[in-house]
């Protein structure tokens, strides 16, 4: 968690990762407690509406995810090309104690496979085993205090997570061998999580990153990148002829962040 | 669901409303009748505008949508190749071709809002004009240009030079411009510069993107002087051209920056009625209009309408108001739109800008202006990439003899196509009624041989034959009705197309919004009588971004 090290001879690489899921499986919170926990000792994350930031480390190289959240327009299907365009990586999330939310997850998958980048790395997530949990304390090492955060800003009205432990198996409505199951055939990376007690977070954004391109990418947006390439996203930084508008304008800053 | 404010259509210019509106704190449900974003300003897929073109040029059906019957009088006169192209999905084409001066209200919002880090741009490489088949000439537009130039004499040379410094300064109080405000630019350029015919072409077509001969002094200059100041400030040349097709992937930004913000975006319903409540009807939510759309769950209630003319109805026609760009601050006197002839072509060879068809690979280097970033072997051949051509009027035979015709190709470096592909746009201003008895592929022809032959040199073996396009689209797009009132208290407001410029486009459509955004900010405070509804402040057009949304560059660190 050195992050501030030397980071001119760092390789990093810049992943653009999009979210997708039914309303209220967590999505956002899944992200904030990633982006949250992983900065917390180092420096305040960068979130901004429109997307949030977070490095990973991967031993020698840095991955810098860009994460997109739907905003909503996922609701009445007004998802844009644009959010799909350039994403090296997607969570597609959904609740365990709800099965039509794994339904829904598959045909995100089905939306992605026909959208985005045939090589973007796909991760299944099946959020809020918290709740089909016994409770007692994690052991997981990556886990923090449950009350630290609230489970999710868009929580399912009257969900109950305050269960017992008598009745917690029962609340699972979607058994962790289907969605395995599923996931392998499809070709996904597959994960069950907590958003709220932080079981299973990082693994899901590590296990991504080792599965990126890094190098690919790095050839492709240092050379001539083509389409597809990496930084995606980004106005045209690094791209052949591509233009950052931001340039000549934002001069003082960007002196002032050095 | 009760909002604000609900707008139709998903063009540029409500989709920079829309963002403005949230962003201010203004609720707002932005709706399209299409599945994609940006309207009349969409890209699509190559099998979406198959599917576009064939559903505008089928027979009309009864009880079809308002929208769908307002885009079947505005498309007219389509034509297509029937050949099925691989890839389709690897082409994002426009339908509103577009390039972007450096400097103007579209890229001040897009840095302004945020949403420039949504979307990339692509320098224009070439600019040039149409000369004879095979041969495209460059635009003197810089001292450098001129002072380099040999096809001017010294004399010319003098006077175009005194043109230029004249056209960068402060010209709307000098003393040639008096009085001759209005007259065609062409002659005042013949009779204030003693500028050459030849010359008169270059600076009136390829500089201030003149479309006639008639198109007056003041509004000419005043592009032109816009334009060479947006040269260097990006790059070499004056123009960017969007990524993905361009504006249609801009108004994807704007929706997403409005959707972050509390947007809500419905996609692909159809919209069933719109009923304008009077404050008698006690409506239980107090607001002034409910609306219905096709399969969706809720009445949306809203106190203002914002929208594209398609959407509009008969009868709410006669109560909406238009906003117009009729004075503008920073665009000077728009010019009037007008409708276009328009054909989209695919080609599998690069179209070359060569000076001469007789040039030798090194005249051919030579000519290329210093300093433009075309790689080496690109330059040897005159390849272009992202270019704009301009044919001025009678530059082709059977051509128009009165309008100027505009070329923009778009390749693999500005996303739009896959490689070895490019996509070539021209638009034909249709500004006499003789015309419209011709099909929009009759008008087009011509300009498009004239294009292709330019993918052919003398550097061919003899007798090599120009490029046949993979795919071809023709039609005409007509002017939408408008609305006559511009009553400042009507709560409809509707955005008819403030110009059909292909430089101008996305300028005069934020500019647009702007005017709106401020209209609709103040009628929507002006509506919230009731003590418990707080007036929302609005400072500008854009509220300041957050510090916070700032990433500092990993690599800097």
């Amino acid at each position: 968690m050195t992050d501030a090290a030397s980071g001119a001879a760092e390789r990093s690489v810049q992943v653009k990762l999009v979210l997708l899921g039914e309303a209220a499986v967590g999505k956002s919170s899944v992200v904030l407690r990633f982006v949250s926990d992983e900065f917390q000792a180092n420096k305040e994350p960068t979130i901004g509406a429109a997307f949030l930031t977070q490095k990973c480390r991967l031993e020698d190289r840095v991955l810098r995810y860009e994460i997109w959240d739907t905003a909503g327009q996922e609701r009445f299907h007004s998802l844009a090309p644009m959010y799909y365009r350039n994403a090296q990586a997607a969570v597609v999330v959904y609740d365990v104690t709800k099965a039509t939310s794994l339904e829904k997850a598959k045909t995100w998958v089905k939306e992605l496979q026909r959208q985005a980048n045939p090589n973007i790395v796909i991760a299944l997530v099946g959020n809020k085993v918290d709740l089909v949990q016994p409770s007692q304390p994690s052991s997981d090492s990556v886990a923090v205090d449950a009350e630290d955060e609230a489970d999710d800003a868009t929580a399912t009205p009257g969900e109950n997570a305050g269960s017992t432990s008598g009745e917690a198996e029962s609340l699972r409505q979607v058994p962790r061998e289907e969605a395995e199951a599923y996931a392998q055939e499809a070709g996904l990376l597959f994960f069950e999580t907590s958003a709220k007690t932080g079981e299973g977070i990082v693994e899901v954004f590590t296990e991504i990153a080792k599965k990126i391109p890094i190098d690919q990418i790095l050839a492709s947006t240092r050379g001539n990148a083509g389409r597809g390439g990496a930084a995606g996203g980004r106005a045209g930084a690094g791209q052949e002829g591509g233009v950052n508008l931001q340039e000549n304008t934002n001069k003082a800053r960007d002196a002032c962040s050095c | 669901m009760d909002v604000d404010a609900v707008v139709f259509g998903t063009g540029l210019s409500e989709s920079v409303t829309a963002a403005a509106l949230s962003k201010a704190g203004f609720s707002i449900a932005h709706i399209d009748a299409n599945t994609y974003y940006g309207g009349d300003d969409t890209s699509l897929t190559l099998d979406e505008l198959v599917q576009w073109a064939d559903q505008r040029a089928s027979a009309p059906r009864d009880n079809q949508s308002t929208y769908i019957s307002a885009q079947r009088k505005k498309y007219t006169s389509i034509s297509r190749s029937s050949e099925l192209v691989p890839q389709s999905r690897q082409y994002s084409l426009s339908l509103a071709p577009t390039i972007i001066p450096s400097i103007g209200p579209l890229i001040d919002s897009l840095v302004a809002s945020g949403v420039s880090r949504y979307g990339g741009f692509k320098l224009m490489e070439r600019l040039g004009m149409f000369d004879r088949p095979g041969v495209v000439r460059s635009v003197p537009s810089s001292k450098e240009d001129v002072f380099k130039s040999k096809e001017l004499s010294l004399v010319d040379k003098r006077r175009l030079m005194r043109f230029l410094v004249f056209a960068a300064g402060e010209f709307e109080s000098a003393t040639e411009l008096k009085g001759k405000e209005n007259v065609p630019f062409f002659n005042f350029l013949r009779d204030v510069f003693s500028l050459d015919e030849r010359t008169a072409r270059s600076v009136a077509y390829g500089l201030a993107f003149c479309v006639s001969a008639q198109d007056p002094t003041l509004s000419a200059l005043q592009r032109l002087r816009r334009y060479s100041k947006s040269v260097g400030r990006y790059g070499p040349s004056a123009f960017l051209v969007g990524h993905y097709g361009g504006i249609g992937e801009v108004a994807q930004g704007f929706c997403r920056t409005s959707a972050v913000s509390g947007g809500t975006y419905v996609l692909g319903r159809r919209l069933l009625s719109v009923s304008s409540l009077k404050s008698e009807d006690n409506s239980p939510s107090g607001r002034k209009y409910v609306i219905e759309l096709e399969d969706f769950p809720d009445q949306l209630a809203c106190d203002l309408i914002i929208s594209s003319p398609d959407y509009i109805s008969t009868e709410l026609f006669a109560h909406a108001s238009a906003v117009m760009t009729s004075t503008p601050s920073l665009l000077g006197t728009p010019s009037e739109p007008y409708p276009v002839a328009r054909c989209i072509a695919i080609i599998d060879r690069p179209i070359r800008f060569c000076a001469e068809a007789s040039a030798t690979r090194a005249a051919a280097n030579a000519d290329a202006p210093s300093g433009e970033q075309v790689l080496p072997e690109k330059i040897a051949t005159g390849e272009v990439d992202t270019a704009f051509l301009v044919f001025s009027p009678s530059s082709v035979p059977s051509g128009s003899t009165t309008a100027a015709v505009h070329m923009l190709v778009t390749g693999e470096g500005s996303m739009s196509a896959p490689s070895g592909k490019w996509i070539v746009y021209i638009s034909r201003p249709l500004l006499g009624d003789d015309e419209y008895s011709s099909s929009a592929e009759e008008l087009m022809r011509p300009y498009l041989d004239a294009t292709l032959s330019l993918t052919t040199s003398a550097s061919d073996v003899a007798g090599a034959s120009p490029a046949q396009p993979l795919f071809t689209l023709f039609y005409i797009q007509q002017l939408p009705p408008s609305p006559a009132s511009t009553d400042a208290t009507s709560t409809t407001l509707v955005t008819p197309p403030a110009t059909s410029l292909i430089s101008e486009l996305a300028d005069a459509a934020t500019e647009q919004a702007e005017k709106i955004f401020w209209r609709a900010a103040e009628l929507l405070n002006a509506s919230r009588k009731s003590e418990d509804a707080k007036k929302v402040e609005v400072e500008s057009f854009w509220p300041p971004l957050d510090v916070i949304e700032d990433e500092p560059n990993l690599e800097e660190w």
